[in-house]
């Protein structure tokens, strides 16, 4: 499914997904399908913006989405509203699904979820019985140590009730970064070359040996959120890590457990950073390469919704700057694999003619276009990609069919105790973008929302502690601290806080827990226990979180606007 | 009449591109070349969130404001369809403040004006309409959800004569089913 | 977030029935250090010396009083240096006044008088003069005073009220941003 398809949806479950803050042009299409009428139903323990205007809020306990889900496929199939056809033609292993979901009946979801189990029976109906129904995930499934499950118990939803293979319907990932999307086209990712080309499988590396004329690896590599382990307990000496050349990511500011990530940073032999700015992981790197923004070099994005679109150069850069794809062509050739590419279109041609899927979508195309939504097989101007996949039902497995998998709903890892009795999730702002390298280079998003950012507490919480908006507090986990402001608000549950990731004195990944969904690698951002504490010399804790940020921003080299300039 | 902006919390997404684009409306391009520190960011509209709303809340443009009405200084005056403050002539007393019933009115830093102590001069804050500038108001033109709208007098009569002749002719069928 | 702005006291004319409890408690509070000042009238040896003025017109009456503004214009029209902001609130420093009526002149709402300055229970005088040493008398907002302003805390009519200007203001925008939702659909 494309983005544009969205708001021609019959009904949409939005599932920890809040585009208002993270995607707000998502979120355009959200609020135009409310007006065209379609049916919301969003699933997130915060009112968020899209839960404000849905049909049916399912307000979650953090932490129980495949309850949620398994209970929802439970009364889909309990009340006979599954498409059996669709089941029967389409798909494999419904069987052994049902005996998984036998049990999460919405009386048994209850109490995992907080959700009466007569509100998931409605939004179960609404889903099943409302054509087309699409699903749109974001973070608030994939940061739990339980992610690739939800996603195929959301998958399992789409299945069982037919919404797959036609337009604004299926399950659509709305992704975390704006080029996620196209970093995993391109292979960035331990385990595959550009177009998800497996790296273990030999045809595939001999087709990319003979393209690229050097001997290449049949191991698959190692997931970033492994990387501080390689390098501070790896036993293996061969597998222990001495270099990490860190590209447009600031793991200093982004990763869990921080202090977890400076130990590692810090123990690494040698630390390569290449970004648009300078960033927290800057203070550790041993060479920093600056490369051109967004408008002063071409290229091509991925859209969520597997679009390539094409960037392009606004401005000529000043200084001592290059492009992205200069830079790694120049390291290459220091290295002694010369890359002797002219433009990105030469780098584009060779990555399209090497992966079956990416092949027809030449510049041409995406420039006629607008963009191409792979796959995109044929260079001929007719195929224009595909708006949405597994068309008619016909699916990318070798036997056309979908797969049910049933998986068993488990808590998070890091539960409320007496020590730590509140939960803590990660979460975004709309204004700063990501760990904001860019855009707390932006004054007036600066204007809007500077350090030490927010925690967000429920109004009953923030009373019982005697806190006011803005007052500054201290926040712990078993793993570190950090001091934010209070922000006293109805839209999130008593026990729970949340936190924008961004903040360089605010740091909630102080706080957050490194364990990992087994298949993703991704850690648990959504959910680790904490305890906030009141701070009661406020003045000293105001000139506090100032020192802390003049002082780092006098690391990075910042102009803090106090001394001579122009 | 008064022309006024009005926000619909249905469409809003709380993002406060309006509360930058009315910055930027205002300052002009050159807080972009300044030092960050040296132009104050004072939105003259507010984003209210609630546990159940989103929406900008901006000044109603009165036809009968109490806020012009209890300016000591007349400060506050009409033109063109708006109310405007006269930041020169505005001491700051915050009369305005109190008298308007819908938080429209905010004190905002003078950048680099001070008062006789040195300490930062402040003076009243709202809605201009982008009074004096070309394109209408800047929230208005930016919003990405299309959540605000400049209500104008037409608009707002052709409604209220729509309304009328729907509620009239309503309640003549209610008497002659048949038709 | 840290106060911004000032607060300030305000009266309302619908409630005021013109008892000057608030002006007589303005005075007591000031003065019980400062003149020893007791619960009884055999106490008072000085003038009374309010710092808010009730204020009769036509229609009715209410005491009127100190905004505390922010650009405010006695402050800038003291040449001695006598007003200050301290705590975001204007405060006029007796000692330092000299009665020069600049602040009277420029305050558009009258909330300043020159009244006689006592200290220790008796007059300050001056050389060169029979008369006593005065001093711009305006409301402090009771500053250093247990309980906050006493005019609202002694007004039997409750017509009087300590308003955070910006935290109404945040209350106002609630409430028009909720009316805002009768509205949405009006075209």
């Amino acid at each position: 499914m494309g983005i544009p398809e969205i708001e021609d949806a019959g009904c949409l479950l939005c599932f920890g997904y809040n585009g208002a803050d993270s995607h707000p042009i998502v979120a355009r299409r959200i609020v135009r399908g409310k007006q065209k009428g379609m049916k919301i139903i969003c699933a997130d323990p915060r009112v968020t913006e899209t839960a404000r205007i849905s049909d049916i809020h399912l307000q979650l306990k953090g932490g129980s989405n495949l309850a949620l889900v398994n209970a929802m496929a439970n009364v889909i199939w309990n009340e006979g509203l599954a498409d059996k056809k669709f089941i029967d033609e389409h798909t494999k292993g419904f069987d052994e699904f049902l005996k998984v979901i036998e049990k999460y009946t919405p009386e048994y979801a209850e109490p995992i979820t907080h959700i009466p189990a007569e509100t998931i029976r409605r939004a179960a109906r609404v889903y099943a019985t409302t054509k087309p129904a699409m699903i749109l995930y974001g973070m608030g499934v994939c940061q739990f140590t339980q992610a690739v499950d939800v996603v195929k118990g959301l998958a399992n939803l789409a299945l069982m009730t037919g919404n797959f293979g036609g337009p604004s319907m299926g399950i659509g990932p709305v992704r975390g970064q704006n080029n996620v999307q196209g970093a995993c086209d391109m292979g960035a990712l331990p385990n595959s070359y550009p177009g998800y080309q497996n790296v273990t499988v030999p045809e595939i590396r001999e087709k990319f040996e003979k393209a690229w004329g050097v001997p290449l690896s049949d191991q698959v590599g190692c997931p970033i959120t492994h990387v501080p382990h390689r390098i501070l307990h790896e036993k293996e000496e061969k597998k222990r890590i001495h270099a990490y050349y860190i590209f447009g990511e600031d793991p200093a500011q982004s990763d869990p457990d921080l202090a977890e990530v400076r130990e590692a940073l810090d123990k690494c032999d040698f630390v390569v950073m290449q970004d648009i700015y300078m960033n927290k992981t800057g203070l550790y790197a041993d060479v920093i390469l600056p490369a051109t923004a967004w408008g002063e070099n071409e290229g091509i994005y991925t859209c969520a919704d597997r679009g390539f679109q094409r960037v392009r150069k606004l401005i000529e850069p000043e200084g001592d700057m290059r492009p992205d794809w200069q830079i790694i062509a120049d390291i290459s050739t220091a290295m002694g694999y010369p890359m002797n590419y002219k433009n990105t279109e030469e780098i584009w041609n060779e990555m399209i003619d090497l992966c079956p899927s990416f092949t027809g979508a030449t510049y041409e195309k995406i420039e006629k276009y607008g963009g191409v939504q792979w796959p995109c097989r044929d260079k001929s101007m007719e195929d224009k990609g595909t708006p949405y996949l597994h068309k008619d039902g016909i699916f990318a497995t070798k036997d056309h069919k979908a797969l049910f998998y049933g998986t068993d709903w488990h808590p998070p890892v890091e539960l409320e105790n007496d020590q730590y009795p509140m939960t803590l999730s990660t979460v975004r702002e709309v204004g700063h973008y990501s760990v904001r390298t860019m855009t707390g280079n932006c004054r007036t998003l600066r204007n809007l929302e500077d350090e030490p950012g927010w925690v967000q507490m429920n109004t009953e919480d923030c009373e019982k502690m005697n806190l006011k908006k803005g007052e500054l507090v201290k926040i712990l986990s078993k793993r570190g601290y950090c001091i934010t402001r209070c922000l006293p608000t109805d839209r999130v549950k008593p026990g729970a806080t949340y936190m924008t990731y961004q903040w360089w004195i605010g740091a909630c990944n102080e706080l957050t827990t490194a364990k990992l969904d087994p298949i993703s690698n991704t850690p648990e951002y959504k959910y680790c226990a904490c305890r906030v504490e009141k701070i009661e010399d406020q003045q000293w804790a105001e000139r506090h979180v100032m020192e802390l940020y003049d002082d780092i921003r006098a690391q990075m080299g910042i102009d803090t606007g106090k001394g001579a300039k122009a | 009449m008064n022309y006024f902006v009005k926000g619909n919390p249905d469409l809003c997404i709380g993002c406060r591109t309006c509360m930058i684009g009315c910055v930027v409306a205002h300052e002009g391009k050159h807080i972009f070349e300044v030092d960050p520190d040296s132009y104050s960011f004072n939105p003259k509209l507010h984003m209210v969130k609630t546990a159940n709303l989103s929406v900008p809340v901006q000044c109603k443009h009165c036809e009968n404001p109490a806020c012009m009405a209890v300016c000591p200084v007349g400060a506050i005056s009409q033109k063109d369809h708006c109310i405007v403050i006269d930041t020169e002539k505005c001491m700051g007393c915050k009369s305005c403040m109190d008298a308007c019933p819908f938080g429209a009115i905010n004190m905002t830093v003078q950048t680099g004006k001070f008062q006789a102590d040195g300490t930062e001069k402040k003076v009243a804050n709202k809605c201009d309409l982008c009074y004096g500038f070309s394109g209408g108001p800047a929230c208005v033109r930016v919003c990405p959800t299309e959540a605000l709208t400049l209500v104008t007098e037409d608009e707002l009569g052709d409604a209220m004569e729509r309304k009328r002749a729907e509620a009239a002719r309503n309640a003549y069928l209610e008497t002659h089913p048949q038709e | 977030m840290k106060k911004e702005i000032g607060s300030f006291v305000v009266g309302d004319s619908t409630k005021c029935t013109g008892c000057k409890a608030c002006e007589l408690a303005c005075f007591t509070v000031h003065n019980r250090k400062s003149n020893h000042l007791g619960k009884t009238v055999g106490t008072v040896t000085v003038p009374v010396t309010p710092r808010l003025f009730l204020t009769k017109f036509e229609q009715g009456c209410m005491p009127i009083q100190c905004k505390h503004c922010e650009d405010a214009p006695c402050l800038n029209a003291c040449t001695k240096g006598a007003i200050s902001r301290i705590d975001h609130q204007v405060i006029v420093d007796a000692e330092k006044c000299i009665g020069c009526k600049d602040c009277m002149q420029a305050c558009p709402f009258g909330a300043i008088a020159l009244l006689p300055y006592a200290r220790d229970g008796r007059l300050v005088g001056q050389a060169m003069s029979s008369e006593p040493k005065v001093f711009a008398s305006k409301c402090d907002l009771c500053e250093g005073i247990e309980g906050g302003p006493a005019c609202v805390r002694v007004c039997p009519h409750q017509a009087l009220r300590l308003v955070d200007p910006e935290a109404e203001r945040e209350e106002k925008n609630i409430r028009a941003a909720e009316a805002l939702l009768l509205t949405k659909n009006w075209r």
